[in-house]
């Protein structure tokens, strides 16, 4: 049986808790009086000690020789690798030509019509109007290449996903086997996927879209898994009275079933490679995400940006489109697939009609350049609110005073550390929120970082994620408080936290570099951007699904609302909000480290330099540190049972 | 006018092989769950004392039974008595630990998958609690949902599945969804779908619980409508004591995985097996259920001639309302032949329970 | 029965497709390259402004004289170096010098060939700027740079003084440099260029001192004049061992690289790369029109080639 912690006792827990807390932290503190000053006595340093590393630059260096010494003759290369790779070659290039073929106009029909079918004209007009604005911002192009990409790195997901899903849904020790690696994988930095993908394909779209495939098949996979355990077991039993085989139940009765959790699969699959297709433009992969890499390395805030918005409104529109698929009935029987042909129709007729009239590339004279105005305002910004504005200071000395007094310190706090008593930490909070095997795994996790030998960049990192997860829990629990207690607030706010949620990581690289300049302080404050939506919403969820009747007992005996918050709101929502600092913290991560790419520095640094310098081994190296620093920060933070669905 | 009140054909006759025959049938979950069954010591463990004992729960005991050919047998008890397990063993659904099950005399547990198959398919449907309907389908297409798993072709499936729906009542929402639907029809559509296979016997699995008095009332009705029409044998489990008396023409009552008592709803009622039984049936109306031929004295009604007779099969309520009006004893005839009759003090001792006693004395 | 036949039809087709047998993943062009029938020639650009000039006139070129496509590729140096040797590039115009890559591509495996001079001379090295080192002339000499090292302080720098460096994807020596040399220094990785360059600006608005890595040439020094600090001489091979290095970069001629395949099949574009052959003066001009005036490197390149036309008809030729 799976370890069901009864959810009754958590009422009552803080009581309980704090007593086996307290146990559990005897019981480490008698193991760490035995084993500290051993370890003391034997390696005496504050940092991690030289004996204690195993030095992988010149094994990963040889490897990494090797592959492209023999990466044009080695059977493994030749027989398979390359077969992946031209696979995925030859059908981008497909998916790009018919892109292309059908022209600008035939793409924009197509998607509305699309959108139309699925969606309702709303969205359709917003589908079309966004393509649109895609072309007249110049990058027509790009967006194809990124689209082609995603089309193909996207189909690929949700087959490796349905398939893994399949087998773990259908199978317990699939799903015992495969579970935790997919929760695991769920928590990983994006920027951690890139390097072993280069080691094998080199820098490229094959490349790109394979570390695509990896990052965004793991929520296919466990959405498919969870539909297809969450069917209904009495429509599953009523079949199976029927007299079905096993392979009519699956078809006609279990898939079917998990409609909802498969379009919801193919939803954050979608979401998932359009961000990672646009941060593998690091590893070559092309199109928008190029462009604002290129955009971001000459700090060129307009060019980012107008490269940016046809991404953002790519996903905003893939985002409505496919969660509109979920919620909606299907389309009913002949009459939609009648639809469905006329929609085909149409588009032929606008593509071939575009073709005739020599009007496939989308035209020069309709492009809207934006960067300029926006350069302008933002040199006016730099100019007036960067820095020695009266009273409140510039944009530039708040960066400059975050990083002086709280960055550093945190990071020097942090470093100054005997390292055995960082590991000493991460052990206590991991075993009193969660099990002796959650503190186990995040122990060797950290222990992992520091036997890799980068033990001070990665608590450099960790130090710009503690700072960006305070500020974002700070600002998170204010505003997550208010929106729960004011429906107004909350109509105003979601929205805005609807389209901040939908966006790629990368897009907040761009704002963040104007405002705050580069270096660290940028890094935590797009990372703070990027996690604020979630941290926030997960907080009003949980404050505002608080037992009415608790509630209102507290009223009747004359709360203040003060009172009410403190003493029935929060102590209630206690596992919304450990499931907020838990998202907060993996997403501040993620981000945290793409801001090596602006100066962040540490360990997304080291991945940057790797994959510039063609020093896999240092990139490696750091891949795994960050591999391991999300495991343990998702282990410290992660209550007992983790929720089926992320909030996310 | 006498004869509008419901009544209850004779079981037939008692020779022709049994639709369903179960012998010593046992279902044990639990680890080593098969060696409960054949360790007497165990097997004769109340279940609280074998949960104890051995990790295992027994949800059928050593139960046997014969299902007569067009009867409603009727499986009665509290909820975790073993009832549902029990109909769920008898297509093996659940696998049974130990046991016989024959079905016209073939041995179910023998079957290989594909002649189970055939079973489920042809043979025995059932109809669930919660319905089990499939929500992405209309009306029509749940109905024929059975027939499509068989293999019939598209235009004979629809054909066949209207007729139904026709039959269950739910002509034009043939192209509604089950979401669509209220809790009533839903269960309609469920009871089409199993009779959509044209089965041998029809299983139902606490069909109306989770329906609302007022339409549980019409659900009833509509059974034993369609009992009267076509005569299909049913095995129902319910935990609704006045819904086994209406439907049943003979009920096993379970109790902690065990049949307690086997019989006619007169019989459970008039003669309770033990103390658990009486409790049970100590609020029943017994002059509902109770007949003439238990209330009557044997004797002659003195005469050929006999106005205002009651049927031998009558309930005591209509025995009651004759003698009431007409002040003296009513005859009790079968066949044109007079058995015996029924006075006020002998329809008194059945309200009151009391002719036990007498007898007994 | 039926699966079987499926199973067969398709792994045939991928046979057929992949024509039957190996596939040499070295030797596949990016999807997206000749897309709509025409000639396409691949253009890796790297990060530094300099290198957008090269491409921006080599491509306005290639599309206005030569009638060809061109598509840009963001790449860094070293993995330009394996993207060209598997065709995914087909030049890579400006290096600044890759023994160890050029020992591999060009000498063992010839999967890339030499294209010559770019014409122009390359140099890294330290530099403070130029008002600071009046008031301080000692300061361009590396043995006085720790005495200065408080002045030169920041919040990234922590207690020692900040030694900026730029993109990750530059050759630098500087973290060795600080160590062997035992200067009180921080080398502080700005992240990118553009990051370095809108730092290098603030701090000469604000007339502040600072140390930074720079390179020649650099349309910069027009704009924030900086002086060289002076290291210990360059001499051949001193900078062999990356670990032991303790003196200055030296004077690069930056080369052209082209991938094998393109330098003899290429017709007149591969031809036209082979002779592309600029100056300083000339790149420097073209760089700050897109750097500085916020050019796009197409009208730039216009620009350019509009006031120049003997020098580039000499590379047409």
């Amino acid at each position: 049986m799976a370890t069901v912690t009864a959810p009754v006792p958590r009422i009552a827990l803080p009581g309980v808790l704090k007593h086996r807390a307290v146990h559990k932290l005897l019981l480490l503190a008698l193991a760490a009086a035995v084993l500290v000053p051993l370890a003391n006595a034997r390696w005496a340093s504050g940092s991690w000690p030289d004996a204690l590393t195993v030095d992988l630059t010149d094994p990963l260096t040889r490897t990494s020789d090797w592959i492209i010494d023999n990466r044009d003759s080695h059977p493994l290369f030749l027989y398979f690798f390359g077969h992946v790779s031209n696979a995925v070659v030859l059908s981008v290039r497909a998916v790009y030509l018919v892109l292309l073929a059908a022209g600008w106009a035939g793409v924009t029909a197509f998607a509305g019509l699309v959108a139309w079918r699925v969606a309702g004209v709303r969205l359709a007009l917003g589908t079309a109007a966004a393509f649109l604005a895609c072309g007249l911002l110049g990058m027509w192009v790009p967006t194809m290449q990124t689209l082609a990409l995603m089309v193909v790195a996207v189909l690929a997901s949700v087959v490796v996903g349905a398939v893994l899903g399949l087998a773990a849904g259908l199978s317990d020790r699939m799903d015992r086997i495969l579970r935790p690696v997919l929760d695991t994988m769920q928590v990983l930095p994006a920027f951690a996927y890139l390097l072993p993908v280069v080691l094998v394909f080199g820098i490229g779209v094959p490349a790109a879209v394979l570390a695509t495939v990896v990052y965004a098949a793991p929520p296919m996979a466990r959405l498919t898994s969870l539909g297809l355990r969450g069917a209904d077991k009495e429509v599953l039993e009523a079949v199976e009275s029927l007299g079905s085989t096993a392979r009519q139940r699956l078809l006609t009765a279990r898939i079917p079933l998990a409609r909802k959790e498969l379009l919801l699969g193919l939803n954050q699959t979608i979401m998932m490679a359009l961000s990672m297709a646009v941060i593998a433009s690091v590893i070559g992969a092309g199109g928008l995400g190029d462009r604002v890499y290129q955009a971001l390395a000459s700090v060129d805030v307009g060019a980012a940006l107008a490269a940016g918005i046809p991404i953002v409104l790519l996903a905003v529109v893939l985002d409505r489109v496919t969660g509109a698929a979920g919620d909606g009935t299907p389309g009913a029987g002949r009459s939609g697939r009648a639809q469905w042909a006329y929609a085909l129709g149409a588009t032929l007729v606008v593509a071939v009609a575009a073709r005739l009239l020599g009007r496939l590339d989308w035209p020069d004279a309709w492009v809207l350049n934006i960067a300029e105005p926006v350069n302008r305002a933002v040199d006016w910004m730099t100019a007036h609110l960067y820095s020695g504005v009266p009273v409140v200071g510039g944009t530039a000395d708040w960066a400059g005073h975050f990083t002086t007094w709280v960055l550093d310190p945190v990071r020097d706090g942090l470093q100054g550390l005997p390292w055995w008593s960082v590991l000493l930490i991460v052990a206590a909070l991991a075993w009193v929120i969660g099990t002796w095997q959650t503190a186990l795994t995040a122990v060797l996790a950290m222990a992992t970082i520091g036997v890799l030998g980068v033990w001070k960049p990665s608590l450099d990192t960790l130090s710009q994620v503690l700072a960006a997860v305070a500020v974002t829990l700070v600002l998170g629990f204010a505003i997550g408080i208010t929106a729960a207690r004011s429906d107004r607030f909350e109509r105003l706010l979601r929205p805005v936290l609807d389209v901040f949620q939908t966006m790629p990581q990368f897009v907040y690289l761009i704002p963040v570099v104007a405002l705050f300049g580069v270096g660290r302080a940028p890094a935590v404050a797009a990372a703070v951007v990027y996690a604020l939506p979630a941290v926030v919403r997960i907080t009003t969820q949980g404050l505002r699904q608080v037992d009415q009747a608790a509630m209102e007992s507290a009223r009747s005996l004359g709360a203040t609302s003060g009172q009410q918050i403190r003493q029935v709101q929060l102590p209630l929502a206690r596992p919304a909000l450990l499931l907020a600092v838990n998202q907060g913290v993996v997403l501040v991560l993620a981000v945290v480290i793409i801001g090596g790419l602006v100066g962040g520095g540490a360990l997304g640094y080291d991945v940057v330099f790797g994959l510039a310098q063609g020093d896999l081994a240092t990139g490696l190296v750091a891949g795994a540190a960050i591999v391991c620093l999300g495991l343990m920060l998702d282990r410290v933070t992660q209550p007992t049972e983790r929720r089926a669905k992320k909030g996310a | 006018m006498a004869l509008t009140v419901p009544t209850r054909k004779p079981p037939t006759d008692d020779s022709a092989t049994p639709v369903f025959a179960v012998d010593g049938l046992w279902k044990v979950f639990g680890p080593k769950a098969d060696t409960v069954p054949g360790d007497p010591e165990l097997a004769s463990l109340p279940a609280a004392e074998l949960r104890a004992r051995t990790g295992c729960t027994a949800a059928v005991q050593d139960v046997s039974f014969d299902v007569r050919k067009g009867e409603v047998f009727v499986v009665m008890g509290l909820s975790g008595s073993g009832k549902s397990t029990l109909v769920r063993c008898l297509t093996r659904l659940i696998e049974p630990t130990a046991g016989n099950i024959a079905i016209d005399g073939e041995d179910v547990r023998a079957m290989d998958k594909s002649r189970l198959r055939e079973l489920r398919r042809h043979r025995a449907a059932m109809v669930f609690q919660h319905f089990g309907l499939l929500p992405h389908r209309t009306v029509l297409d749940n109905v024929a949902y059975g027939l499509e798993i068989q293999g019939v072709g598209r235009a004979e499936r629809r054909e066949r599945a209207q007729q139904v729906v026709k039959k269950v009542g739910l002509e034009g929402m043939e192209q509604r969804r089950p979401g669509q639907l209220s809790g009533g029809q839903r269960q309609r559509v469920g009871l089409a779908r199993a009779l959509a296979a044209d089965p041998e016997v029809l299983l139902f699995d606490e069909p109306f619980s989770a329906l609302d008095p007022l339409i549980r009332r019409d659900m009833q009705e509509e059974v034993v409508r369609l009992h009267r029409e076509e005569g299909r044998t049913m095995v129902f489990i319910t935990h609704d004591l006045s819904e086994a008396l209406k439907l049943g023409d003979r009920i096993a009552l379970m109790r902690d995985g065990r049949v307690v008592q086997l019989g006619t709803p007169e019989e459970i009622v008039g003669s309770p097996a033990d103390d658990y039984v009486r409790e049970f049936v100590r609020d029943v109306p017994r002059e509902q259920v109770m007949t003439v031929r238990t209330a009557m004295r044997p004797g002659d009604c003195g005469g050929t001639d006999h106005p205002g007779a009651l049927a031998a099969d009558a309930v005591v309520a209509e025995a009651i309302k004759v003698v009431a009006r007409s002040h003296k004893p009513a005859c009790v005839v079968e066949d044109g032949r007079c058995l015996g009759v029924v006075d006020h003090e002998r329809l008194l001792d059945i309200v009151a329970g009391t002719e036990l006693r007498k007898e007994a004395v | 029965m039926r699966r079987r036949t499926t199973a067969v039809a398709g792994s045939l087709l991928l046979l057929t497709v992949t024509g039957c047998g190996a596939a040499d993943m070295t030797k596949q062009a990016s999807p997206f390259a000749n897309a709509q029938g025409s000639k396409t020639v691949n253009l890796s650009v790297q990060s530094w402004v300099g290198a957008q000039a090269n491409v921006a006139v080599v491509q306005y070129l290639l599309e206005h004289e030569l009638g060809y496509r061109v598509d840009t590729v963001q790449v860094d140096e070293v993995p330009a170096w394996d993207a060209l040797s598997q065709g995914r590039v087909d030049a890579l115009l400006e290096d600044w010098g890759h023994p160890e890559q050029e020992q591999r591509y060009v000498k063992d495996k010839k999967t890339i060939t030499r294209a010559g001079d770019l014409g122009v001379t390359g140099h890294i090295g330290w530099y403070v700027p130029t008002y600071f080192a009046k008031q301080h002339p000692d300061v361009t000499n590396w043995k006085n740079l720790n005495k200065y090292a408080e002045q030169f302080r920041t919040p990234e720098s922590g207690g020692k003084g900040q030694l900026m460096d730029g993109s990750p994807s530059y050759v630098t020596n500087d973290k060795a440099l600080v160590q062997n040399l035992k200067l009180d220094y921080q080398v502080v990785f700005a992240g990118s260029e553009a990051a370095q360059i809108t730092q290098m600006r603030q701090f000469a608005k604000e007339k502040k001192p600072f140390l930074t890595y720079w390179y020649s040439p650099q349309w910069l020094f027009k704009k924030v004049p900086m002086t060289e600090v002076k290291l210990p001489a360059y001499k051949e091979g001193c900078d062999a061992d990356p670990e032991k290095v303790a003196c200055a970069y030296p004077h690069t001629p930056l080369q052209k690289y082209l991938n094998t395949d393109f330098a003899k099949n290429g017709g007149k574009a591969a031809a036209f790369l082979k002779k592309f052959k600029w100056s300083t003066e000339d790149q420097n001009e073209v760089s700050l029109l897109i750097a500085d005036q916020k050019m796009t490197p197409e009208e730039a390149a216009k620009k350019w080639v509009d006031s120049h036309e003997s020098t580039w008809k000499a590379w047409l030729s």
